[in-house]
């Protein structure tokens, strides 16, 4: 168990007054605020020890792990360094990517113990001018694991000494940059390189290929025995048919790009020739990871590191390196105290692609330009065309994922089952929108019926005993007045016209018998409520089965420790058109029309109160072949799921609308709004 | 799909209203599967029964031949620790080769005075309430005759768009 710091520290949270001397420790009662300062303290400590396995320690050393005070959530060092040096001589202060704590290391631990009182529970802002509290804790020594293939963008390996100097020699001899104009391989001379083009030209125009116009020739025949060698040995999956030689001299570079998604496959491998290069990865959310290249290495990109990553060469004549890994492939660290220069030689690429005959089915829709490409939906304009969209674009999708889903919900929420457990035993209870059941055994008193538009997910329900049954919300087979309750919850956002959301809560009024209530949960708008950011947007990226599905492409900083709530200040983003688009005697006044709705990015705030929320459906993990990068398994494609997300007020005042309904209760959980009604 | 959920459908063809109830049932595969007995439930249970559409759709079950009701000692699930299993075929009475266990359990007609404290009678109750799970078969609308489907336990009462259409 661990000890609070304070029994062997005098160490108050900085916001606390208390008069203390060496021996009033037993007499030292802790205020309200300090507790809770204390218990998220605690709460970073076992997020450390849990998700990272840092230890720490209740007596002081030189060194600090400093909790939400990391580059994977938006401070950056020279933030951070000058807040640290205020206390004492700084070591070294260590930030390791995408991570959401960094560890200091002061001269002494009389300096470290100074930070620690002063610093813990501070305020600092970051890159986004967020506030947000540093909580400190003692460690033995800074750990985190080493920056080997760790940090390496997913997917990516350097395969070291892929072939011989003898082989490199004739390799680099073989290609001809003096050939006839009219020799088919066309070669050009970019700014800062010379290229050439086998198998298929590559357009520089379009960043694509011609896929109906193949050269003639092929692959040079001496390539086939590498790709047969590299084949077998697992280094590549699939036969390339594309092959571009670049030749660089010192200063020349390639800037950033992704390549292409339609016009090649997963798999791209690039085979470095005659001198060693560092090649920068850049992530969209603005890392930048450096990248030794050595001579005869082969770089295989897969996955996340081919389709989300940026790769480039940056023009210059010398690349900073790390002294003591010498020319070893590996990521170049910003430690300062083992850098170095290394003079850049003349160096020939060879970059084997497969090109792609099909549109790219990626889980990164946002920078892939065949998804992108896709004529997006719009918001429908009749009944009709809302059934389509939903057809679409919500019972289709979860036909499909329906698996994954499930295995993703798993944990009930608590007031639903606070809800459940209230009702007397023997009520009769229909769950509306089930799922894959998660509710319908929570109380054994009761006797619910689970309904799903989802043959699947309530097949997941047959499977374990429970009663569920095929149905539209819209039109659900119970007898009027029979249902003691029911329930509905993350259901009525997926319809998508106001005119069906009202039709389903009706609906669910209209099962219910005099006197029994019915619980609706949405989706809200505000996924920060009271400056508190939902768990959907908290969740820490490296954890596995949220309840929200995966993702790859967030771009809100997360925090290890949740803030304290700013209480009684409020989000003001309510949407006030929405809550006029009620129909009021079968007419309805619609404020947007033909608009397009938009796709959302995971992990960050809603753009609109219609839009797409991306679902990646994990595929298969690649086979366990030698050699192959750790992490790259087939992306999978990604599904669409419409919802509308409701405004604050907007539930509320869409079942003041209904018929015979008194709202008994109206509340925001966890980025849902939400409403008992009762039938009167 | 057991029989208490029968007891609460009701078909939603567009213009049947209340005269879409009840459906009815025909079962061609039905398993009995034992549930625990809690004669509290069962009690709250009999004010919310319908007893002519309890009644008809327990006939139904009753009258089925012997080889479509799945008795709970071939799967080898679940506790029978208020009933011994009757062996198939060979039982005193069982000429016609009918579903034994509801053959035995006699259904009552109605609630009977003092229900809530009669063991026998809420026994009854709850075997033919929870116990009897139909597989397979169909649900009809009496009033339009729209089919709806009982596959693997689980009733599809979608409809097309056609027929929500108004």
């Amino acid at each position: 168990m661990l000890t609070f710091c304070i029994s062997s520290l005098p160490c108050p949270p900085p916001h606390a007054s208390i008069a203390m001397d060496s021996n009033s420790q037993s007499n030292y009662k802790l205020s309200k605020t300090e507790k809770k300062f204390l218990r998220k303290q605690i709460k970073a400590r076992h997020t450390l020890l849990r998700h990272e396995g840092i230890e720490t320690v209740s007596y002081a050393t030189q060194s600090l792990v400093v909790a939400n005070g990391g580059l994977g959530n938006g401070v950056s060092r020279n933030q951070l360094l000058p807040v640290l040096e205020k206390y004492g001589l700084v070591d070294a202060l260590l930030m390791p990517p995408h991570k959401p704590y960094s560890f200091v290391r002061y001269r002494t631990a009389e300096e470290a113990k100074k930070a620690y009182v002063t610093l813990n529970g501070k305020e600092i802002v970051d890159d986004l001018g967020q506030k947000i509290l540093l909580y400190l804790n003692f460690v033995e020594k800074a750990q985190w694991k080493e920056l080997g293939l760790q940090a390496l963008p997913p997917g990516l390996m350097v395969v070291e000494e892929i072939i011989s100097s003898e082989d490199e020699k004739m390799l680099l001899e073989s290609i001809n940059w003096t050939e006839d104009i009219d020799n088919q391989n066309v070669q050009k001379y970019l700014k800062h390189r010379r290229v050439k083009h086998f198998g298929y030209e590559f357009h520089y125009e379009n960043n694509n290929v011609d896929k109906d116009m193949p050269l003639p020739g092929g692959l040079p025949g001496i390539c086939d025995s590498f790709l047969e060698k590299w084949l077998k040995e697992g280094f590549i999956k699939h036969k390339p048919d594309q092959l571009t030689v670049n030749q660089y001299e010192p200063g020349h570079g390639i800037p950033a790009h992704i390549d292409t998604h339609s016009a090649f496959e997963d798999e791209i491998v690039s085979l470095s020739l005659g001198s060693e290069i560092v090649m920068d990865f850049k992530h969209p959310d603005g890392v930048t990871v450096p990248v030794m290249l050595p001579r005869r290495s082969l770089l295989v990109m897969t996955g996340e590191s081919r389709y989300l990553w940026m790769h480039g060469i940056t023009p210059r004549k010398f690349d900073t390196v790390q002294a003591s890994k010498g020319l070893q492939s590996g990521i170049i660290t910003s430690d300062v105290g083992d850098l170095t220069l290394s003079k850049r030689g003349m160096r020939t690429s060879f970059t084997f692609r497969k090109v792609r005959q099909t549109p790219c089915n990626c889980s990164y829709p946002l920078v892939c330009d065949s998804q992108m490409k896709e004529t997006p939906p719009s918001f429908p304009e009749s009944a009709r065309e809302a059934s389509q969209l939903e057809q679409d674009y919500v019972h289709r999708v979860y036909e499909e994922i329906a698996e994954h889903f499930s295995s993703t919900r798993h944990t009930p929420w608590p007031r639903v089952v606070e809800f459940l457990k209230s009702l007397p035993c023997g009520s009769l209870v229909a769950d509306v929108g089930c799922g894959n059941g998660k509710y319908l055994g929570v109380n054994k008193e009761l006797y619910m019926i689970g309904c799903d538009r989802s043959q699947k997910l309530v097949d997941i329900c047959r499977e374990r005993c429970f009663q569920a049954l095929v149905c539209d919300a819209l039109a659900v087979p119970l007898c009027s007045g029979s249902c003691d309750a029911c329930i509905s919850i993350a259901v009525i956002h997926h319809f998508s016209t106001a005119e069906r959301r009202v039709a389903a809560l009706q609906e669910l009024v209209r099962l219910l018998r005099p006197g029994g209530q019915a619980l609706v949960y949405v989706w809200a708008m505000e996924q920060e409520y009271n400056k508190k950011k939902s768990k959907y947007l908290r969740e820490n990226r490296i954890s596995q089965g949220k309840e929200e599905g995966t993702s790859s492409d967030t771009a809100m900083p997360e925090l290890l420790v949740e803030q304290v709530p700013n209480v009684g200040s409020r989000d003001s983003e309510c949407c006030v058109s929405s809550v006029t688009d009620l129909p009021e005697g079968g007419h309805k006044a619609r404020t947007v029309t033909n608009a397009k709705l938009p796709v959302h990015t995971n992990r960050t705030s809603f753009p609109s109160q219609d839009l797409l929320v991306p679902w990646h459906h994990q595929g298969n993990p690649g086979e366990g072949k030698p050699g192959h990068p750790a992490g790259a398994h087939d992306p999978g494609p990604v599904f669409h799921r419409y919802y509308h997300v409701f405004c604050e007020g907007e539930l509320e005042a869409t079942c003041q609308t209904l018929n015979s309904v008194s709202i008994l209760q109206s509340y925001y959980d966890q980025g849902n709004w939400c409403v008992i009604l009762q039938k009167v | 799909m057991k029989l208490l959920t029968h007891n609460l459908l009701s078909s939603h063809v567009r213009g049947v209203g209340p005269r879409g109830f009840p459906l009815r049932l025909q079962a061609t595969e039905v398993r009995i599967n034992p549930v625990e007995f809690n004669p509290d439930f069962v009690a709250r249970m009999i004010p919310k029964v319908e007893w002519a559409a309890l009644l008809e759709a327990a006939e139904t079950v009753r009258t089925l031949p012997h080889a479509r009701v799945h008795l709970p000692g071939e799967w080898g699930g679940g506790e029978w620790s208020h009933r011994q299993p009757r062996a198939r075929g060979g039982t005193p009475g069982d000429d016609l080769g009918l579903c034994p266990q509801l053959h035995l359990v006699e259904v009552p007609k109605g609630p009977i005075e003092g229900y809530e404290h009669d063991e026998k009678f809420l026994r009854q109750m709850h075997h033919v309430l929870l116990e009897v799970d139909v597989l397979e078969g169909t649900l009809q609308c009496p009033e339009s005759g729209r089919l709806f489907p009982i596959s693997r336990g689980i009733p599809n009462m979608l409809l097309s768009d056609e027929e929500t259409e108004t």
